[in-house]
């Protein structure tokens, strides 16, 4: 300690000595030190300066400005109820387990708001999935007017499914040079999503709006405030999320989706592999890679990986930073990424899983936010952080890639980075709109239902006793996340906590089109009993309805598919209604419960200008069903019911009225059976804005301040 | 003798020498030692600086900076960034103080060097140039005299200035070389270089009595005897002016843009934060 001091006091002793030195015999040599210092003062000096010539800019047009913004602020403030509307939004937190947790004790900071304000289950969208409810929660219409239905629409010339969020295509023009195809231009992004978030109308009014992690908000829409886009942005190879698992180990089952496995191969002492990035956008065929090496040191139980100019140590079972990675195509064409390693195992095997390449967020290649410089600005503040869409990689959990250990540390490493992005904004709009959605409790729930259900298939193996209480610790972060909030409010803020929907049991697996083949509504081509993915062996010309994606049942009809053979009108009424009868009540054979406990005539729930790009009917499947995972790519198996042995095990795409979101408010709101999309309405309500007529929601009645 | 300024006067001219090669023009001399120097403060900047901090300082500047425009239309928002700015850019400048700690000695001993080379122009043959001697005692100035070389003679008579205890003299070189002048008074002789070349040569503008940081950072030569009449000589060598691109450069202000063009180029393809 002494020693230490000393050392540190002679440090301190020589730099004085040397600046005295420095600063006392000035002359002309000693004024420059060096590109190091010259860096230093000219990076400082052109900080301030950049500072001092925007405050210069800012005062002079600040009454300009002032100006401007009263006019137009003077409609929203003007007869506003409140300051500032905060909404947090936790996708999927389910209102019976709030309430049962409430009554426990865990969450004391929502009990609180339960006591002083509102707690409602909020009823949902048909179906219950999260692009369609959240697209209602910021459009304040039903899907038959945002167009959003499920996260997969089909193409209706070839029976193939598309994200139904956004479309990606290639620039239209290149210039050819040889082998090479250049790019003329960037790579053009089409939302698919209609309808005008309420953020947009609150915009015009001048009330200023931070909206983080919405889903369905990619590509990212102009307006007068800042947005990071959601669930739905895609990774760099321009899917929902590939991860690589690489490995020595020869062979292995190809995964069943969200993955690839990349084999790893001696080098010398080491190992080397690569990670797969986007396609070659010259056109030279094939996916762009960025190779990285391994050195392993087994009796540490830790390896260095180099990639690029980037070497950091890993130990067995940890993930890295935040690492940069370029896939470099050539003719200065490079698309920057960055991923996540997690060293899996070192001996007798290497294992290295590496999340989905997210697009690099303080150097987007495509726009994720709001301005684009929003995205920047948070990487700046932060650091790196997940910017695709479901960035909690719940393919390799469910693919055994990952563990529970690991895919937990790897949600709430995210999240931790959104309650930044998150707090961040909330001190960045004083007055306004702060809204952030956290989807953890969405994926959390998702993979660990079957530690909370009794008797849940994938978790038969584990004694009662031994089920780590994941989800009850998930519940007591958010009300911890919410007691911070509440710490940074005051009466003239409206907060509210949402869900877009609840959350039930996954157990069982129904593969509907298994169903549909079986009672002869869907044919196989002569000599097939079950289909490969997406339709593979169907007969469209004998098939009359077919599903796709999580809960839409469509009718092969004639003059809308391009092999229908249902007749409209009489015709695919009658079927529909057949259809309808005999699914309705549906029983599993081997549990007896109730598989399908609603089918919704879609004619009936949708109203709208998009309401022919919806499914015919929804299916609602019963408390502990779902679609099985092959029924949903589009495949005829030979069972209908099966268990569900996966890690995926809660589900929330069922029979909607089962599965209500949740609703807690800072103030009383006197409404029985409020809906997600009445949210929309209700804030522009409280800023005193007039609701366009398309509007299907209703504005709540709120109280004035809390508590009255 | 003192060793140490032995080395300095001795051992360094010594390597500079050998590093300025008679061709060389101070042009190139100056891009060259710039680049290299570059390139070398950059690496020490990377191993002497905490990278990951000054990565996060930077970072954490710019993100202010992007506030104060993202936000603009919240007043303390932004006058809350503006103060982060100041307090980051604080932080910024502690970071980088350690490596300039350590880049500034041998980058000042670096210049002090060159500039005995590049500061100053040698006097040209048939060019006028003064001697100016300082002596401590006034009634030592009416007793001053000049003893030359034959390559070098007065072209005037010697002024003596009793308010500066100082006398001039103009002298004219005749032909190149290295000469010594010899200043005598109070039966004491005191002795300076002068330097007459066209073209680069190390040249020291003054020789002054034992005070080491002083002929360190301005002088090239030997003291004078510390107890002895005469307290300074000077020679009034012409200060040198490099033309380079279109412009008229201090070799100084040339190294400055020069070395901190090449910095920023190496610390890009080496990926060094400064």
């Amino acid at each position: 300690m002494i020693f230490s001091r000393k050392n540190r006091l002679d440090r301190i002793a020589v730099a004085l000595l040397i600046l005295g030195l420095v600063f006392l015999l000035p002359l002309r040599a000693e004024a420059y030190a060096g590109p190091g210092a010259g860096f230093a003062v000219l990076s400082s000096f052109w900080t301030i300066f950049v500072a001092f010539l925007y405050s210069f800019y800012a005062l002079v047009t600040w009454p300009i400005r002032q100006l401007l913004r009263s006019f137009r602020r003077r409609k929203a403030y003007g007869k506003a109820q409140v300051r500032r509307v905060v909404i947090v939004g936790f996708d999927g937190m389910d209102p019976e387990l709030a309430a049962r947790f409430m009554d426990e004790g865990r969450l004391p900071n929502l009990a609180k708001l339960r006591e002083r304000g509102t707690f409602r289950p909020l009823r949902t969208t048909f179906p219950a999935i999260s692009p369609v409810a959240w697209s209602t929660f910021q459009t304040g219409v039903n899907p038959g007017k945002h167009n959003i239905y499920d996260f997969l629409a089909r193409d209706l010339r070839n029976y193939l499914p598309f994200l139904s969020s956004a479309q990606i295509s290639e620039p239209k023009r290149h210039l050819k040079i040889g082998k090479y195809s250049i790019p003329l231009g960037k790579p053009e992004i089409k939302g698919l999503r209609r309808g005008t978030p309420f953020w947009h109308w609150l915009g015009k009014a001048g009330v200023f709006c931070s909206v983080i992690r919405v889903p369905v908000t990619f590509p990212p829409e102009k307006f007068p405030g800042v947005l990071l886009s959601g669930m739905c942005v895609p990774d760099l190879k321009g899917s929902q999320g590939t991860f690589c698992f690489c490995t020595t180990r020869a062979g292995g089952e190809k995964f069943r989706e969200g993955g690839i496995r990349i084999p790893v191969e001696r080098n010398g002492a080491g190992f080397h592999s690569y990670i797969p990035g986007p396609d070659n956008p010259l056109g030279t065929g094939g996916e762009l890679r960025a190779a990285f090496k391994i050195r392993p040191d087994r009796s540490l139980k830790q390896a260095r990986v180099e990639i690029d100019s980037e070497t950091f140590t890993l130990k067995v079972g940890e993930y890295s930073e935040w690492i940069p990675v370029k896939f470099k195509a050539g003719m200065g064409f490079t698309a920057h990424g960055i991923c996540r390693f997690y060293l899996k195992e070192l001996s007798p095997e290497v294992e290295i899983y590496v999340t989905p390449v997210n697009i690099d967020p303080g150097r987007p290649d495509l726009p994720i936010s709001h301005p684009v410089t929003y995205s920047i600005y948070l990487a700046k503040l932060f650091g790196p952080y997940a910017t695709l869409g479901l960035a909690e990689d719940t393919w390799a959990l469910n693919e055994e890639v990952l563990d529970d250990q690991a895919f937990l540390a790897q949600c709430y490493g995210n999240h931790e980075d959104r309650e930044r992005m998150f707090f961040d904004a909330l001190e960045k709009t004083p007055q306004g709109l702060c809204a952030c959605v956290f989807d953890t409790t969405d994926r959390v729930q998702h993979m660990f239902w079957r530690y909370l259900d009794d008797d849940h298939p994938a978790a038969r193996d584990v004694p009662r006793g031994q089920r780590p209480p994941v989800i009850q610790d998930l519940y007591a972060r958010m009300d911890a996340l919410i007691g911070r909030v509440l710490k940074q409010i005051d009466d003239q803020t409206l907060f509210l906590v949402i869900s877009d929907h609840g959350f039930k049991s996954f157990a069982r697996c129904m593969n509907l089109n298994a169903w549909l083949h079986q009672n002869g509504y869907l044919v196989l081509k002569d000599g097939k009993s079950e289909s490969g993915d997406w339709f593979e062996d169907v007969d469209w010309s004998r098939t009359r309805a077919y599903t796709m994606g999580l809960n839409g049942l469509y009718l092969n009809l004639k003059g809308r598919e391009r092999e229908g053979i249902v007749e409209a009108g009489t015709g695919s009424e009658a079927l529909k209604e057949e259809l309808r009868s005999k699914l309705n009540g549906l029983i599993d054979p081997a549990s007896g419960s109730v598989a399908i406990t609603g089918m919704f005539d879609c004619e009936g729930i949708y109203a709208g200008p998009y309401v022919d790009n919806a499914p015919d009917l929804i299916v609602g499947y019963g408390a502990g069903f779902r679609a099985s995972w092959d029924s949903v790519m589009g495949q005829v198996t030979g069972k209908i019911f099966e268990d569900n042995v996966k890690a995926w095990s809660g589900d929330h795409c069922i029979d909607p009225r089962l599965v209500p979101g949740v609703l807690f408010c800072n103030r009383k709101i006197a409404t029985e059976k409020p809906a997600i999309v009445d949210v929309a309405p209700t804030v522009l309500k409280m800023f005193g804005l007039d609701l366009p007529s398309y509007f299907d929601g209703k504005p709540w009645p709120v109280a004035v301040a809390e508590g009255k | 003798m003192n060793p140490r300024p032995q080395l300095a006067t001795t051992a360094v001219p010594r390597f500079f020498a050998v590093a300025t090669a008679p061709s060389a023009t101070p042009l190139l001399l100056v891009l060259a030692v710039s680049v290299v120097v570059g390139l070398l403060m950059v690496l020490v900047f990377r191993y002497a600086s905490d990278q990951k901090a000054i990565g996060r300082a930077k970072d954490r500047l710019k993100a202010n900076l992007l506030a104060v425009r993202l936000f603009q239309d919240q007043l303390p928002v932004v006058t809350r960034a503006y103060a982060r700015i100041l307090r980051g850019t604080g932080t910024y400048l502690r970071l980088s103080f350690t490596p300039f700690l350590i880049a500034i000695l041998p980058v000042t001993f670096l210049i002090i060097q060159l500039d005995r080379y590049l500061g100053w122009m040698p006097i040209s043959p048939q060019q006028n140039f003064l001697v100016e001697a300082h002596v401590a005692d006034p009634e030592a100035l009416s007793q001053v005299t000049l003893q030359l070389p034959p390559q070098l003679s007065a072209s005037a008579p010697a002024v003596h200035i009793p308010h500066d205890q100082e006398v001039v003299w103009r002298l004219v070189a005749q032909s190149p070389g290295h000469y010594n002048v010899n200043i005598a008074t109070a039966g004491q002789t005191a002795m300076k270089q002068v330097v007459v070349s066209p073209g680069l040569a190390r040249v020291s503008p003054v020789r002054l009595q034992d005070n080491f940081w002083e002929r360190m950072l301005i002088s090239g030569e030997p003291p004078l005897a510390g107890n002895g009449p005469v307290q300074s000589i000077a020679v009034t060598y012409e200060p040198r002016i490099i033309r380079f691109a279109w412009l008229e450069w201090n070799w100084i202000v040339l190294f400055f843009v020069v070395s901190l063009i090449a910095g920023f180029f190496f610390k890009t393809i080496l990926g060094i934060q400064v």
